[in-house]
């Protein structure tokens, strides 16, 4: 089966899934409720129809499960949004459009995804600026400066500095990975790489961190050190910069600690929420209740405690940042469990698209985009169910918020693009392979027992 | 670059694990103590979203009744303090009781039909409310025992003795369900406990109200018959104890009618010694020993250890002394067992349940309870408990125009004073209300207690 047939037969699934939710939501809340809502289902899967449409086109060979993914965790926010507040399911419902439109954008601009590397610096800059902008105009919600309004439309700059920033991180790596995986001096008896070429890595580095300062959220800025460190570490294949860079990183924290009464709150509350109940710790003691309250199997769509009857929701941010103890109140652990198992299918499968990349960019790309995507989820969802403190950001596809969306709708694009030339360059090589050794790109692998198809379809399988 | 992708793939394995390890942890294993800790108000939440049922009294008179505030139901009583007895509370804070307590999977719409038909109102659009209460009790004779008892600590209850149907239930102190809540720590620290409803849950010593128990049980077993003579020295010596009558009186040669009538405790002794253990029996008969078939909390009325029975306890119980502890409910039941022919009817206190579309799911239906004694012994002793009201002990309960059957106690209690008891029904031809008073140290039954029944039984014939 092609990857695009694949990929139809597992949207399905997802349009099962969004036509029983909001008929579950519609029968359970009538009164509130239009019968307008069961349609909403269809109309959802038939603008990711539209966009598979599109994507047969723009990347026919890329990884069949992302868009499905991605459409069942969209299919569940919209639910769980329009379930709490149906106003707010429909500007979520108007950003998911902008999102699939942008997803069809990006297809379109970024081919090939080499010339998004040889833009690296402009796009360092860009993502550097829109961090600046929000410490300048940034508007306060929740202790954190991530919010700015232009045009009366709030967004939040961060969630798209993040991934200019990575593009111009695995172009730059991708340049210089051979030179810095090399040593050329040794401090105190580490091999060190020449400082040439670390330093406008740590300057950027450095710069993107103070601004998160300045921007007082932790959540963003542990996102990019995570992001950076795995790029690093993937482009040189060395520990010591996961080392150096976790030390940096714990130093960075406890200096935060000391001088952020708001990141003391916030670890203070993680270690013992349960010393002041009513307000500190009032957000991840609820969201616990929300949770314990679902148990194995959830209440079921529509009857959990969510709302109190003045129409607030239990939880603040609980479209948001916390809609995922939402979902782990109606649908249980099963629905929570199956949620994590989704954005892990996720980051398996983006990784995937690294390995089966041949060429630096594409790969440090794929791998820096997974990462971030997947530790974005990790840090949201083991905040709110108090694995880890709790830290302000939203769980992608599935948090209520037009700037996350549509970032990550950028994200997956990127990501199936990188998917697509990944295939093509190994069909290539395999073409080239069979018909005997190219005398400019002496690559010699014999086609196993499966065949071509086989291969193609599941990248080089290593 | 493989080998650095792929441990990347394991560390977040390892970190999607410790999520689902976490969830685990705080969704099954830690589920229930997170479900109970006292911070969590989502169970109380639940509660206060259901619009309970409304109850209502035998003319249709609301009750108790829901206000609505934001989204939550809160329960009113409109009639405070009338009904405490009956309803009970529905407090958030301190749970339920009374018919609150007791009707609560009814008032709530969680049983199982009210659930069925539930399902069917989520299809066709009906919002979810619970199913209404329509009681037994009678204003009327309600307040009249309300009133009558006024603020004497004790209980009054009154039922049609035909049917079983409540009519009435008293007990002071009271409280005001309207303000449990507030007033909590102090109801249930009052050393006079007014949470506690006196018609079933206190247990006293009946004293000479239990003597048509012990009339009946004579007649019944063809020991004795009304016209049956006596002769009383004012002291009688049961097993080495001496019986003495109510004031020391003397009363010399006299029929069982008027040992009944003037309750003369020498003469019952006797009886008492003469009937042995069948005693006890009868009292079983007439429902001492047995759980009340009320759903409501209740205590059950006891009889002394079969093993501790000899002759001068039997002479103390002939006369409702002894270790003999009784509910005034049950000694209304034997007031209205011996009204309505030998049967005691099964008590209830709720006429029908009625769900949301006004259709009713449960109905009453009159049952008999216990039959201790055939109806003509029944008859007999009617007739010799009218004779008390008319020339004996319970003259204070006689009502113009009416035959008042009725029998006085005043039960020797160890410190605070006697209690006063008056057991009765009316008309004695065709009872239609019967009655049971008690007022804790207070004196004598005929004084004190015949007064009460009097009145709870004129307001029980006007019905």
């Amino acid at each position: 089966m092609s990857p695009r047939n694949r990929e139809l037969l597992f949207l399905l699934p997802a349009v099962l899934v969004t036509t029983i939710g909001f008929a579950t939501i519609y029968i359970r809340e009538a009164e509130r409720l239009e019968w307008a809502s069961l349609s909403y289902g269809g109309i959802f899967l038939g603008l990711f129809g539209l966009v598979h449409v599109a994507e047969r086109f723009l990347a026919s060979q890329a990884d069949p499960y992302l868009l499905p993914i991605t459409a069942l965790l969209s299919s569940l926010g919209i639910m769980m949004i329009y379930r709490l507040n149906p106003d707010l399911a429909l500007q979520q419902a108007v950003w998911l459009l902008v999102g699939l439109g942008v997803f069809v954008f990006v297809l379109i601009v970024a081919r090939p995804l080499a010339r998004l590397a040889s833009y690296k610096y402009l796009l360092g800059l860009a993502g550097i600026g829109l961090l600046l902008f929000t410490v300048l105009f940034g508007r306060e919600v929740y202790g954190a400066r991530l919010w700015v309004r232009v045009a009366g439309i709030g967004f939040q700059p961060p969630e798209f500095a993040k991934l200019f920033l990575v593009v111009f991180f695995a172009a730059y790596l991708a340049d210089v990975r051979e030179l810095l995986a090399v040593s050329t001096r040794r401090i105190l008896g580490i091999a060190f790489p020449p400082l040439k070429y670390l330093g406008p890595l740590l300057a950027l580095w450095g710069l993107a961190l103070a601004l998160m300062i300045f921007l007082r959220d932790l959540g963003t800025s542990l996102l990019f050190f995570g992001a950076l460190l795995a790029l690093m570490y993937v482009a040189t294949s060395r520990l010591l910069y996961v080392v150096v860079g976790t030390g940096l990183f714990a130093g960075g924290a406890t200096v935060l600690y000391q001088l952020f009464p708001h990141v003391q709150r916030r670890v203070d509350v993680w270690l013992d929420p349960w010393a002041d109940v009513q307000d500190a710790g009032y957000q991840i003691v609820q969201s616990l209740f929300a949770l314990a309250e679902g148990g194995l199997t959830g209440r079921g769509l529509g009857q959990g405690f969510l709302i109190t009857p003045s129409g607030r929701t239990l939880i603040p941010a609980l479209e948001t940042d916390f809609i995922f103890s939402a979902i782990g109140e109606e649908l249980g652990l099963a629905g929570a469990v199956g949620i994590v198992l989704l954005f892990f299918i996720f980051v398996w499968r983006g990784l995937r698209i690294a390995l089966a990349s041949s060429d630096d960019f594409v790969r440090l790309l794929s791998a820096g985009l997974t990462a971030i995507f997947g530790l974005q989820a990790f840090l949201i969802l083991g905040g709110v169910i108090k694995l880890i403190p709790l830290t302000g950001i939203t769980l992608p596809f599935v948090s209520y918020g037009g700037s996350s969306i549509v970032a990550n709708f950028a994200l997956l694009a990127l990501l199936l693009r990188a998917s697509h030339e990944a295939t093509r360059q190994e069909e290539a090589r395999l073409e080239a392979a069979v018909r005997g050794p190219a005398p400019e790109n002496p690559v010699v692998v014999g086609p196993p027992a499966g065949g071509l198809r086989g291969l193609r379809t599941e990248g080089r399988g290593t | 670059m493989e080998r650095p992708l792929k441990r990347l793939l394991y560390f977040f394995a390892v970190l999607f694990l410790a999520l689902i390890v976490q969830l685990s942890y705080v969704q099954v294993y830690a589920a229930s103590d997170l479900k109970n800790h006292a911070a969590n108000t989502r169970a109380l939440d639940a509660q206060m979203r259901i619009e309970r049922g409304v109850i209502t009294a035998a003319d249709g008179t609301v009750v108790a009744q829901n206000r609505q505030e934001g989204g939550y139901f809160l329960r009113e009583y409109p009639l405070g303090e009338l009904l405490a007895p009956w309803l009970g509370y529905n407090s958030l804070r301190y749970g339920r009781s009374g018919v609150e307590r007791v009707y609560n999977p009814e008032l709530t719409g969680e049983t199982d039909e009210l659930t069925a038909r539930s399902l069917l109102d989520i299809l066709t659009d009906k919002p979810k409310r619970g199913a209404d209460l329509q009681l037994t009790v009678d204003l009327a004779v309600q307040r009249a025992a309300v009133e009558g008892l006024g603020e004497r600590k004790g209980a009054v209850v009154a039922l049609d003795p035909r049917t079983g149907q409540v009519l009435a239930m008293a007990s002071w102190p009271r409280y005001d369900p309207n303000q449990l809540d507030e007033r909590w720590e102090e109801l249930n620290q009052d050393a006079d406990r007014p949470l506690l409803n006196r018609a079933l849950q206190g247990l006293y010593p009946p004293g000479s109200s239990f003597k048509p128990v012990v009339a009946a049980a004579a007649l019944a077993e063809g020991l004795f018959t009304p016209e049956s003579t006596f002769t009383d020295e004012g002291r009688y010596v049961a097993g080495g104890f001496p019986v003495t009558n109510y004031g020391g009186n003397t009363y010399g040669e006299h029929d069982l009618t008027t040992a009944l009538a003037k309750s003369i405790n020498t003469t019952f002794a006797k009886i008492g010694v003469a009937l042995d253990e069948q005693l006890l029996a009868y009292a079983r008969a007439f429902g001492f020993e047995k759980e009340l078939p009320l759903p409501l909390e209740s205590a059950v009325s006891k009889l002394p250890e079969p093993s501790q029975i000899d002759t001068a306890h039997l002479a103390q119980i002939a006369f409702g002394q002894g270790q003999l502890l009784a509910t005034p409910f049950q000694m209304a039941l034997v007031a209205s067992g011996i009204a309505n022919g030998g049967r005691v009817m099964n008590p209830y206190i709720v006429e029908q349940v009625t769900d949301f579309h006004g259709s009713v799911i449960e109905q009453a239906q009159p049952s008999v309870w216990l039959t201790p004694v055939s109806p003509s012994v029944a008859g007999q002793v009617a007739e010799m408990m009218v004779q008390v009201v008319e020339r004996g002990t319970g003259t204070q309960a006689a009502l113009p125009g009416v035959r008042v059957a009725g029998k006085t106690g005043t039960a020797e209690v160890g410190e605070g004073g006697d209690h006063a008891w008056f057991i009765g029904f009316a008309p004695a031809d065709d009872p239609r209300v019967a009655v049971a008073v008690l007022v804790e140290n207070a004196g004598g039954g005929g004084s004190v207690a015949a007064p009460v029944a009097r009145a709870v039984l004129e307001a029980g014939l006007a019905r």
